[in-house]
């Protein structure tokens, strides 16, 4: 097995619709950026990996439809589609693809144009024999979690509020987000309008329109292409259950999360993951699962995630900043979200995140989470 | 700046889903009988409702009916306000609306369902709560309307 | 509107229906618009390959770089290749089209899939012109239909 690093990143400036392209013209923008960021051109790459939610948009196949405009043509093209776990899951592939010594160059893309998209598609995702008899969306079944995390955990609507402020100021820093809300406040974020009990619209993702590149090489050309590449240390994918009804206690356990994150830090050599790491990416569909992930992740106890946010040690200038670029609570193209978190962590490690940028970033984690449980780890370093 | 023009396309689509032998019993209890019926797992001795055909967390076949009551408890709920498609019905379900994870008394897990209560301050986790039934059964978990507060049952399903 | 019912004989039917709206891009609008407006058909060369592509798009899915000078093309073409329909039911009316073809339209180095109407004696390698519907949109099915030319 190959060690492998990332060399490259790129991505649109996303938004809530981008009327201009299509998603081919889209894909191609990020994968320009990502191009010119690693210094090599559509040629050198031997492979290509695509995220995309085609549900979302009634486009089936996208890897043929769109893979054109991240360069497929005659080459080994493969899509993965799971859920909010699209972007990281096709980033661990395309990890993979460079590790096992059968492709030097891996491009790995995301992208989704929600403004394309019927909100009515997500009833397919639930199951035809039970599930899809309680009407609720995604922001219900959260809310359903979110209310045994509260009663467990303690955590205050201020709490998570003061989750969703950080990230959108921190957005405010970063050219590419889509929300950029430099004067939000907690007061904003409690008065916005409730979508489902405790969640307000404030405290929720957006979606997005938006695409986002990575460029994997292997050990021996890595070196020769970048300058400060972007190791990767541990990649490692967990999922679960499909009914939250059997999962007992999803956010409270977050087994998926805790299990990979376990197995990655191992990898690693990882044992205090509030001092070693410098800086995480991690993937927040709402405010409340943040502060879930902290105590999954281990950066603190089972019930001290609303202290580590109180004492603002997850901010830009705290021990361990979390989501610098704003995260999904800004920016939500749902298959380039994934690819996003691993793209910001590997921009912070290269010391190319401009002006939200972590200072002397070494040690960085990336996270997908998706559909109901599913969670993806990976960290990544400068050596 | 060039005129921008997007393209439209409606699809209908429509699917014929195969069910299999834990369903039809399921479905069968609960419309001829009104009865629950929950699945035990071999190993664990977890109770399964709504039905599995395996245990995910032990990979064990699982065969053991069980009983389940009517009744149960609330382990999480949420009042939903936006408004969402209900596929039972193909309309916009009314706002706001309450909503749970419900252990029914015999089972280990818990069933996703509606709540008649749609104020969030008369709703606590632990809440012990009752289905209400419709007069007439089809075989599906909507033939339960909702559950309510277990004293204040209304006496309309009673039999 | 959904529906989902239980049919009792182990089958649950469920039905939806969907809305998209897709953006065509800067590049396809104005191939669109050309048709809605001027009854015109463009493509784009590209400069690496010098290919003429048919609907004009913005890059080269080939050499990926930018397309560059916009080229009009048709409204004639050959037919490369042809399928007839034939009606799913009975009854079923098809109009003047009578099947679907690949037309290598005159100056393109693609080619457009589309329909071939009042032509009797339909075959790969029939001269063919562009038939413009009278109501247009901004759609590719502003043109309506190919239909066999002498030229």
């Amino acid at each position: 097995m190959k060690r492998v690093a990332v060399i490259g990143t790129g991505q649109t400036k996303h938004t809530k619709a981008r009327d201009d392209v299509t998603q081919s013209e889209l894909v191609r923008e990020a994968t320009t950026r990502a191009l010119a960021d690693a210094g090599i051109t559509i040629h050198d790459v031997d492979a290509v990996v695509l995220s995309n939610m085609e549900l979302f948009e009634g486009r089936a196949l996208p890897e043929m439809w769109v893979g054109e405009g991240a360069g497929g043509y005659r080459k080994p093209v493969m899509k993965i589609a799971t859920g909010g776990t699209s972007g990281t899951s096709a980033c661990i592939a395309g990890y993979h693809q460079c590790a096992s010594g059968l492709f030097d160059i891996v491009l790995v893309v995301g992208w989704e144009k929600h403004s394309e998209g019927a909100t009515q598609t997500g009833m397919a995702l639930t199951d035809p024999l039970w599930d899809r008899n309680v009407a609720s969306g995604a922001v219900g079944n959260f809310a359903l979690s979110i209310s045994q995390y509260v009663a467990e955990r303690g955590v205050t609507p201020q709490q998570a509020a003061k989750v969703a402020v950080k990230a959108r100021r921190n957005a405010a820093r970063n050219p590419y987000a889509h929300l950029q809300m430099d004067g939000i406040t907690v007061e904003k974020v409690l008065e916005s309008r409730m979508l489902a009990d405790p969640i307000h619209l404030l405290d929720m993702c957006p979606q997005s329109d938006g695409a986002c590149a990575v460029i994997y090489a292997a050990e021996d050309r890595a070196p020769k292409l970048c300058p400060r590449p972007a190791w990767v240390r541990a990649a490692v994918t967990r999922h679960d259950q499909p009914y939250i009804g059997d999962l007992d206690r999803r956010l409270v356990t977050m087994r998926t999360l805790r299990d990979a994150a376990r197995e990655a830090y191992q990898r690693v050599g990882i044992t205090e993951p509030l001092k070693e790491i410098d800086v995480a990416e991690i993937y927040e569909p709402v405010s409340y699962a943040e502060l879930a992930w902290y105590e999954a992740l281990g950066f603190c106890a089972e019930g001290e995630a609303g202290r580590l946010i109180d004492d603002g040690i997850t901010e830009m200038n705290g021990e361990l900043p979390v989501n610098p670029s704003g995260g999904v609570l800004s920016t939500n193209p749902v298959g380039a979200s994934g690819v996003i978190r691993v793209a910001e962590a590997v921009m912070q490690v290269m010391g190319r995140a401009g002006d939200h940028q972590v200072p002397d970033a070494r040690l960085a984690l990336a996270t997908g989470y998706g559909v109901y449980a599913w969670s993806d780890v990976i960290i990544l370093s400068t050596g | 700046m060039t005129e921008l023009l997007r393209v439209s396309h409606t699809m209908t689509l429509s699917w014929r889903y195969g069910t299999s032998w834990y369903f039809a019993e399921f479905i069968r209890a609960l419309r001829d009988e009104r009865r629950l019926l929950g699945l035990r797992c071999p190993v664990c001795r977890r109770v399964y409702l709504p039905p599995r055909p395996v245990c995910g967390n032990c990979y064990a076949e699982l065969r053991e009916w069980v009983e389940v009551k009517d009744s149960g408890t609330v382990r999480a709920f949420t009042i939903v306000h936006t408004p969402i498609i209900d596929p039972t019905s193909g309309q916009l379900r009314p706002t706001p609306y309450g909503m749970a994870l419900i252990q029914l008394d015999g089972a280990d897990t818990t069933l996703n369902h509606y709540l008649a209560e749609s104020n969030p301050a008369k709703i606590r986790i632990g809440m012990r709560v009752q289905a209400v039934w419709r007069e007439e059964r089809r075989g599906t978990l909507s033939d339960i309307v909702h559950f309510v507060e277990m004293n204040n049952q209304t006496m309309n399903d009673e039999q | 509107m959904n529906n989902d019912t239980m049919n009792n004989d182990g089958f649950i039917t469920a039905g939806v229906n969907l809305s998209f709206n897709y953006a065509a891009g800067e590049a396809a609008s104005r191939f669109l618009i050309a048709l809605r407006d001027e009854k015109k058909i463009w493509g784009t060369r590209c400069p690496a390959c010098q290919r003429v592509l048919v609907p004009a798009r913005s890059f080269c899915p080939r050499c990926f770089v930018d397309t560059g000078e916009w080229v009009e093309v048709g409204p004639a073409g050959t037919v490369s290749a042809f399928a007839p329909l034939s009606p799913l039911l009975p009854g079923e009316g098809l109009g003047v089209r009578v099947g679907l073809a690949l037309i290598h339209l005159d100056g393109a180095d693609t080619a457009l899939a589309h329909f071939i109407g009042e032509a009797d004696a339909p075959r790969i390698g029939l001269r063919v012109v562009a038939v413009f519907a009278e109501s247009r949109s901004g759609h590719i099915l502003d043109i309506a239909y190919f239909k066999p030319t002498e030229r």
